[in-house]
Protein backbone atom coordinates (compact mmCIF):
# COMPACT_ATOMS: atom_id res chain seq x y z
CA UNK A 1 0.00 0.00 0.00
CA UNK A 2 1.13 3.53 -0.71
CA UNK A 3 2.69 4.91 2.44
CA UNK A 4 1.15 8.16 3.66
CA UNK A 5 3.75 8.57 6.39
CA UNK A 6 7.41 7.84 5.67
CA UNK A 7 10.16 7.24 8.17
CA UNK A 8 13.68 8.49 7.55
CA UNK A 9 17.01 7.22 8.80
CA UNK A 10 17.64 10.37 10.83
CA UNK A 11 14.50 9.67 12.88
CA UNK A 12 12.33 12.25 11.16
CA UNK A 13 9.09 11.60 9.32
CA UNK A 14 7.30 12.90 6.24
CA UNK A 15 3.54 13.20 6.48
CA UNK A 16 2.45 12.86 2.86
CA UNK A 17 -1.29 13.21 3.15
CA UNK A 18 -3.03 14.70 0.11
CA UNK A 19 -3.38 18.49 0.53
CA UNK A 20 -7.14 18.41 0.91
CA UNK A 21 -6.85 15.92 3.77
CA UNK A 22 -4.23 18.06 5.51
CA UNK A 23 -6.67 20.99 5.25
CA UNK A 24 -9.47 18.79 6.51
CA UNK A 25 -7.55 17.68 9.60
CA UNK A 26 -6.36 21.23 10.34
CA UNK A 27 -9.91 22.59 9.96
CA UNK A 28 -11.45 19.94 12.20
CA UNK A 29 -8.63 20.30 14.73
CA UNK A 30 -9.35 24.04 15.03
CA UNK A 31 -13.03 23.27 15.61
CA UNK A 32 -12.07 20.75 18.27
CA UNK A 33 -9.81 23.25 20.01
CA UNK A 34 -12.62 25.82 20.09
CA UNK A 35 -14.90 23.47 22.03
CA UNK A 36 -12.43 21.78 24.38
CA UNK A 37 -13.52 23.89 27.34
CA UNK A 38 -17.20 23.16 26.81
CA UNK A 39 -19.07 20.41 28.59
CA UNK A 40 -20.47 18.68 25.49
CA UNK A 41 -21.73 15.10 25.33
CA UNK A 42 -19.76 14.38 22.14
CA UNK A 43 -16.53 15.08 24.06
CA UNK A 44 -17.24 12.45 26.71
CA UNK A 45 -14.72 9.99 25.25
CA UNK A 46 -11.95 12.57 25.64
CA UNK A 47 -12.56 12.77 29.39
CA UNK A 48 -13.54 9.29 30.58
CA UNK A 49 -14.62 8.29 34.06
CA UNK A 50 -11.71 6.95 36.11
CA UNK A 51 -13.67 5.54 39.07
CA UNK A 52 -16.99 4.21 37.68
CA UNK A 53 -18.06 2.85 41.09
CA UNK A 54 -17.02 5.85 43.15
CA UNK A 55 -18.52 9.16 41.99
CA UNK A 56 -16.87 11.10 44.81
CA UNK A 57 -13.37 9.93 43.95
CA UNK A 58 -14.08 10.40 40.28
CA UNK A 59 -15.11 14.00 40.86
CA UNK A 60 -11.75 14.54 42.57
CA UNK A 61 -9.94 12.92 39.67
CA UNK A 62 -11.81 15.02 37.11
CA UNK A 63 -10.90 18.25 38.90
CA UNK A 64 -7.20 17.36 38.73
CA UNK A 65 -7.10 15.60 35.36
CA UNK A 66 -9.47 17.49 33.09
CA UNK A 67 -7.48 20.71 32.89
CA UNK A 68 -4.32 18.82 32.06
CA UNK A 69 -6.08 16.68 29.43
CA UNK A 70 -7.47 19.84 27.81
CA UNK A 71 -4.04 21.48 27.82
CA UNK A 72 -2.35 18.42 26.26
CA UNK A 73 -4.95 18.44 23.49
CA UNK A 74 -4.53 22.14 22.89
CA UNK A 75 -0.76 21.70 22.53
CA UNK A 76 -1.31 18.87 20.03
CA UNK A 77 -3.75 20.93 17.96
CA UNK A 78 -1.34 23.88 17.89
CA UNK A 79 1.50 21.63 16.79
CA UNK A 80 -0.62 20.18 13.98
CA UNK A 81 -1.63 23.62 12.73
CA UNK A 82 1.97 24.88 12.84
CA UNK A 83 3.46 21.85 11.09
CA UNK A 84 0.83 21.40 8.37
CA UNK A 85 2.53 21.19 4.99
CA UNK A 86 6.07 20.93 6.42
CA UNK A 87 8.39 18.53 4.60
CA UNK A 88 10.03 16.74 7.49
CA UNK A 89 8.82 16.62 11.07
CA UNK A 90 10.11 15.12 14.31
CA UNK A 91 8.53 12.26 16.21
CA UNK A 92 6.85 14.58 18.71
CA UNK A 93 5.03 16.29 15.87
CA UNK A 94 3.92 12.98 14.35
CA UNK A 95 2.59 11.97 17.77
CA UNK A 96 0.58 15.19 17.89
CA UNK A 97 -0.95 14.40 14.49
CA UNK A 98 -1.75 10.92 15.76
CA UNK A 99 -3.44 12.24 18.90
CA UNK A 100 -5.41 14.92 17.13
CA UNK A 101 -6.69 12.50 14.49
CA UNK A 102 -7.58 9.96 17.17
CA UNK A 103 -9.40 12.64 19.18
CA UNK A 104 -11.34 13.64 16.05
CA UNK A 105 -12.32 10.01 15.50
CA UNK A 106 -13.45 9.73 19.12
CA UNK A 107 -15.66 12.81 18.79
CA UNK A 108 -17.00 11.88 15.36
CA UNK A 109 -17.53 8.25 16.37
CA UNK A 110 -19.47 9.41 19.43
CA UNK A 111 -21.60 11.81 17.34
CA UNK A 112 -22.33 9.06 14.80
CA UNK A 113 -22.79 6.45 17.52
CA UNK A 114 -20.62 4.02 15.55
CA UNK A 115 -20.57 0.31 16.29
CA UNK A 116 -18.05 -2.37 15.37
CA UNK A 117 -20.32 -3.30 12.45
CA UNK A 118 -19.80 0.04 10.74
CA UNK A 119 -16.86 -1.21 8.66
CA UNK A 120 -18.82 -1.39 5.43
CA UNK A 121 -20.06 1.88 4.01
CA UNK A 122 -23.76 1.83 3.19
CA UNK A 123 -24.86 4.63 0.86
CA UNK A 124 -28.40 4.50 2.21
CA UNK A 125 -27.24 5.11 5.77
CA UNK A 126 -28.13 8.72 6.69
CA UNK A 127 -24.75 8.86 8.43
CA UNK A 128 -22.92 7.92 5.20
CA UNK A 129 -21.13 11.28 4.83
CA UNK A 130 -19.97 11.32 8.43
CA UNK A 131 -18.96 7.68 8.33
CA UNK A 132 -16.88 8.24 5.22
CA UNK A 133 -15.00 11.02 6.99
CA UNK A 134 -14.62 8.76 10.01
CA UNK A 135 -13.09 6.03 7.86
CA UNK A 136 -10.77 8.46 6.08
CA UNK A 137 -9.47 9.60 9.47
CA UNK A 138 -8.99 5.92 10.32
CA UNK A 139 -6.79 5.41 7.25
CA UNK A 140 -4.66 8.45 8.18
CA UNK A 141 -4.35 7.24 11.76
CA UNK A 142 -3.41 3.73 10.68
CA UNK A 143 -0.64 5.12 8.47
CA UNK A 144 0.82 7.17 11.33
CA UNK A 145 0.68 4.27 13.80
CA UNK A 146 2.32 2.00 11.23
CA UNK A 147 5.19 4.43 10.77
CA UNK A 148 5.70 4.97 14.52
CA UNK A 149 5.52 1.26 15.30
CA UNK A 150 8.08 0.38 12.65
CA UNK A 151 10.70 2.09 14.82
CA UNK A 152 9.90 0.03 17.92
CA UNK A 153 11.43 -3.37 18.75
CA UNK A 154 9.21 -6.46 18.57
CA UNK B 1 -11.95 27.69 75.94
CA UNK B 2 -11.51 24.01 75.54
CA UNK B 3 -8.44 22.04 76.29
CA UNK B 4 -8.29 19.37 73.65
CA UNK B 5 -6.18 16.34 74.12
CA UNK B 6 -3.71 16.05 71.25
CA UNK B 7 -3.13 12.43 72.14
CA UNK B 8 -6.72 11.65 71.31
CA UNK B 9 -6.47 13.34 67.95
CA UNK B 10 -3.27 11.59 67.02
CA UNK B 11 -4.48 8.16 68.04
CA UNK B 12 -4.44 6.16 64.81
CA UNK B 13 -7.88 4.92 63.98
CA UNK B 14 -6.98 2.02 61.74
CA UNK B 15 -8.25 -1.45 62.38
CA UNK B 16 -6.96 -4.62 60.83
CA UNK B 17 -9.66 -4.79 58.18
CA UNK B 18 -8.83 -1.35 56.89
CA UNK B 19 -5.15 -2.10 56.74
CA UNK B 20 -5.83 -5.25 54.72
CA UNK B 21 -8.08 -3.23 52.47
CA UNK B 22 -5.36 -0.69 51.85
CA UNK B 23 -2.89 -3.42 50.96
CA UNK B 24 -4.99 -4.78 48.13
CA UNK B 25 -3.46 -3.54 44.88
CA UNK B 26 -5.28 -1.32 42.43
CA UNK B 27 -5.73 -2.51 38.88
CA UNK B 28 -6.01 -0.50 35.68
CA UNK B 29 -8.60 -1.79 33.23
CA UNK B 30 -8.90 -0.85 29.58
CA UNK B 31 -12.34 -1.42 28.09
CA UNK B 32 -13.29 -2.37 24.56
CA UNK B 33 -14.82 0.40 22.49
CA UNK B 34 -15.95 0.45 18.87
CA UNK B 35 -13.90 3.52 17.92
CA UNK B 36 -10.23 3.03 18.75
CA UNK B 37 -8.22 1.14 16.13
CA UNK B 38 -6.62 -2.11 17.25
CA UNK B 39 -3.17 -1.09 16.01
CA UNK B 40 -3.51 2.23 17.83
CA UNK B 41 -4.47 0.61 21.16
CA UNK B 42 -1.57 -1.81 20.92
CA UNK B 43 0.89 0.97 20.08
CA UNK B 44 -0.29 3.00 23.08
CA UNK B 45 0.35 0.00 25.38
CA UNK B 46 3.89 -0.18 23.99
CA UNK B 47 4.41 3.53 24.36
CA UNK B 48 2.87 4.11 27.80
CA UNK B 49 4.09 0.94 29.53
CA UNK B 50 7.14 0.02 27.46
CA UNK B 51 5.61 -3.40 26.77
CA UNK B 52 6.94 -5.54 23.92
CA UNK B 53 4.91 -5.65 20.72
CA UNK B 54 3.94 -9.24 21.55
CA UNK B 55 2.67 -8.35 25.02
CA UNK B 56 0.92 -5.20 23.80
CA UNK B 57 -0.80 -7.12 21.00
CA UNK B 58 -1.96 -9.81 23.43
CA UNK B 59 -3.43 -7.24 25.84
CA UNK B 60 -5.12 -5.47 22.94
CA UNK B 61 -6.66 -8.76 21.76
CA UNK B 62 -7.88 -9.44 25.32
CA UNK B 63 -9.57 -6.04 25.34
CA UNK B 64 -11.09 -6.72 21.94
CA UNK B 65 -12.29 -10.27 22.61
CA UNK B 66 -13.06 -10.26 26.33
CA UNK B 67 -14.27 -6.69 26.54
CA UNK B 68 -11.56 -5.55 28.92
CA UNK B 69 -8.07 -6.32 30.17
CA UNK B 70 -5.94 -5.49 33.20
CA UNK B 71 -3.01 -3.54 31.79
CA UNK B 72 -1.18 -2.55 34.98
CA UNK B 73 -1.48 -2.66 38.77
CA UNK B 74 0.05 -1.12 41.85
CA UNK B 75 -0.72 1.52 44.46
CA UNK B 76 -3.72 3.76 43.90
CA UNK B 77 -1.38 6.64 43.04
CA UNK B 78 0.41 4.56 40.40
CA UNK B 79 -2.84 3.22 38.97
CA UNK B 80 -4.41 6.67 38.81
CA UNK B 81 -1.33 8.02 37.06
CA UNK B 82 -1.55 5.22 34.47
CA UNK B 83 -5.26 5.89 33.94
CA UNK B 84 -4.53 9.57 33.47
CA UNK B 85 -1.88 8.78 30.83
CA UNK B 86 -4.23 6.40 29.03
CA UNK B 87 -6.96 9.06 29.06
CA UNK B 88 -4.46 11.45 27.50
CA UNK B 89 -4.16 8.92 24.67
CA UNK B 90 -7.92 8.59 24.29
CA UNK B 91 -8.25 5.10 25.75
CA UNK B 92 -11.18 4.11 27.90
CA UNK B 93 -9.39 3.22 31.15
CA UNK B 94 -10.65 2.89 34.71
CA UNK B 95 -9.11 1.84 38.03
CA UNK B 96 -10.44 -0.24 40.88
CA UNK B 97 -9.16 -2.19 43.83
CA UNK B 98 -8.45 -5.80 42.99
CA UNK B 99 -11.05 -8.30 44.30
Amino acid sequence: MFELVKTHRDGTFSIEFPDHLVELVVGLASQLEAMLDDDRPELKRLFPTAYPDDPERDAGYQILARGELIEQRRVNVERVIESAGEGRVDEETVLSWMHVINDLRLVLGTLLDVSEDDHELDEDDPRAGGLELYHVLGVLLESIVGALRSGLPD
Amino acid sequence: MTESSPLEVLEPDVDIDERTDQDRPWIVLVWNDPINLMSYVSFIFQKVFGYSKTKADKLMMDVHEKGRAVVSSGSRTDAERDVHRLHGHGLWATLQQDD
